[in-house]
């Protein structure tokens, strides 16, 4: 504290410029994300090569080096795990793409000026509200004593009570609630600083309105649609408290199975390795994902320049 | 006549993503107005609804040691966290903005980082890192100790926050135009001086606001609050976590029901100060969400 204090009072002094490096004020963020983020994941990737000492409370023998904890990883139930946790975060990302861009769209085209702010206000709240409490709320909501089950029931919807909870469905259904507001933000200002009049121009040209949403609307967007699908994917896929709370011991999700390891059964080392795993193959999958995208792109580029190339060869 | 018939697709399109935004917004709802609803059963489960609604819940919560303990223990490590994450963030972010150089792109990397690790995994490393025997340089018994009272738990809620209060006060300050402070150090104001009069006095809604967000982001933190918690400090969120594995009682909601209204009183706040900055409301909402 006393560190901070004093190079504040330092200030940017101007004939010391040249000797004080620039980053000086940032100094403090440095040492404290270096010590307390840095050393700690630099920590748990040493561990994943070690081994756990037998009747400890989870110490780790780093006498020999070894790839075996990630051999076991792959081999036992955490590989069936991992393909749940990434086929629920492919799901969840694309059901909150799905339900997130229209109401995205509508707030930043259809919905009237004076109650923007509002509107956004309303998305922001339940956003704000304790993740912890609002994915506990859930329980309430899909209870099978709860209220929900039995208006559908004596509304003759429903032939028994609900039995979401501590399902693959309940963790879907609480991961889209969790991150569907991470979706709606980036498009909404993505949209709504798209310039109507590129629009209009469009439709003046000719364009009809499906042309004009997929050749102006969706390219211009394309920023939000991205920050979307990673603002959401990434925080999804090493999810562990909507798997937990939801999912119990059937809709596991990784994260929820590394702090099971590390807790539980007190094996560090493996926990450590699928903690590296994990954050590799979140990595790995935006990286493939990004690629494709990209040569996707880069073909449809080529394909509708041809065209131009041609007229002009000609 | 195609013009007639344009408008009406048009409008039906309006009312179709219209009706589709209520869905979501209903959905959006739901739990909040259950959780909130649940606060006033009868019943002495959770999630089971009895009327007539009571009151009784909410003066139960603070007869309960255990949780008006957790409460205290959330105020007090949110607030430690917040006054680390913006003395630390501000001056980062402000250093990111007008001192640019070759260390602005690893640090921008290393704070993208700690946004986007999972928060289990820098739970699980925080842990071993506090109960390894590298950091401790004799500090047991002092409230430097690692492994005792709050310390561990501010350091902990610090880190996301920090990054947060990064990127808006760097997102700000880039947004501010620097002649001002070169105009003030040509009519002669020491760096010190143009700092404290121009920079801070321009930036500090964005801090405020910043300070704010990183507030209601450690009273939210839940999965690293849980894994470094020291002996009897353990926050709400820790607590009620810690409980799910027994029936939770509609105190439980009654509790998170007020700090609901805690954490819209910041975000209102947060609103007031940006919109007195004269920010619009899509540009609040880009700060809130930290784009």
């Amino acid at each position: 504290m006393t560190a901070i204090s004093t190079s504040l009072d330092l200030g940017p002094p101007a004939r010391r410029r040249l000797r004080a490096p620039k980053f000086l004020l940032a100094i403090p963020g440095w040492i404290w994300f270096l010590a307390f983020f840095a050393a700690p994941l630099g920590l748990v990737v040493y561990n994943s090569f070690g081994t756990k000492i037998p009747g400890t409370a989870g110490d780790v023998s780093m006498d020999h080096l070894t790839l075996d904890r990630y051999r076991e990883s792959l081999n036992s139930t955490f590989f069936s795990v991992f393909k749940t946790t990434m086929q629920i975060s492919y799901i969840g990302t694309l059901l909150c793409f799905a339900i997130g861009f229209p109401v995205a769209y509508w707030l930043a085209t259809r919905a009237s000026a004076r109650f923007k702010g509002v509107l956004l206000g309303l998305v922001i709240i339940p956003f704000w509200t304790n993740f912890l409490i609002r994915t506990l709320s859930w329980t309430i909501v899909l209870s099978p004593e709860g209220y929900l089950s039995h208006q559908l029931q004596s509304w003759g919807i429903l032939g028994g009570p609900i039995h979401i909870l501590a399902t693959k469905t309940a963790v879907q259904i609480g991961v889209v609630y969790n991150y569907l507001p991470l979706m709606i933000f980036p498009l909404f200002v993505a949209l709504d600083r798209l310039d109507p009049t590129l629009r209009e121009a469009s439709k003046d040209l000719g364009a009809d309105p499906v042309r004009t949403f997929l050749r102006v609307t969706v390219p211009l967007a394309m920023p939000g649609i991205v920050a979307g699908l990673l603002l959401v994917y990434i925080p999804l896929a090493g999810d562990y408290l909507t798997a937990k709370i939801l999912g119990k011991a059937k809709g596991n999700m990784a994260g929820a199975f590394i702090a099971s390891q590390v807790i539980d059964a007190q094996n560090v080392p493996s926990g450590a390795a699928m903690a590296v795993i994990l954050i590799l193959l979140i990595l790995g999958s935006i990286l493939a994902v990004g690629g494709i995208g990209l040569a996707i792109s880069k073909l449809l580029g080529l394909a509708r320049r041809v065209d131009v190339v041609e007229a002009s060869v000609r | 006549m195609t013009a007639v018939v344009v408008r009406r697709k048009r409008d039906w399109l309006s009312f179709g993503l219209g009706s589709w935004a209520v869905v979501v917004y209903i959905f959006l709802f739901i739990p909040i107005g259950f959780l909130i609803g649940h606060s006033f059963t009868k019943s002495s489960a959770f999630e089971v609804w009895a009327g007539p609604p009571t009151l009784k819940w909410y003066p139960k919560v603070f007869d309960n040691d255990q949780l008006t303990n957790a409460i205290t223990a959330s105020f007090k490590t949110a607030f430690g966290a917040t006054i680390v994450a913006t003395l630390i963030g501000s001056l980062a972010g402000i250093t990111m903005a007008r001192r640019k150089g070759r260390w602005t792109k690893p640090f921008l990397v290393l704070v993208l980082l700690v946004l986007v690790t999972p928060e289990i995994v820098d739970a699980f490393g925080l842990l071993r890192w506090f109960v390894s025997n590298q950091l401790q340089f004799n500090l047991e018994g002092t409230i430097f100790s690692l492994r005792e009272g709050l310390l561990p738990l501010i350091i902990g809620q610090s880190l996301f926050s920090t990054a947060v209060v990064i990127l808006i006060v760097r997102a700000r300050m880039e947004g501010l135009d620097e002649t001002l402070e070169q105009a003030a150090e040509d009519l002669y104001a020491t760096p010190r001086r143009a700092f404290m009069q121009i920079t801070l006095p321009l930036v500090s809604p964005a801090v405020f606001a910043a300070a704010l967000l990183a507030f209601t982001l450690s009273l939210d933190n839940t999965i690293v609050s849980n894994f470094v918690n020291t002996p009897g400090n353990s926050t709400l969120p820790a607590y009620v976590f810690g409980k799910t594995k027994s029936v939770l009682g509609p105190d439980i909601a009654a509790a998170s029901t007020m700090m609901l209204l805690v954490t819209l009183v910041a975000l209102g706040l947060v609103v007031v100060v940006l919109k007195r900055a004269g920010d619009s409301s899509s540009d609040i909402a880009a700060t809130i969400t930290g784009q």
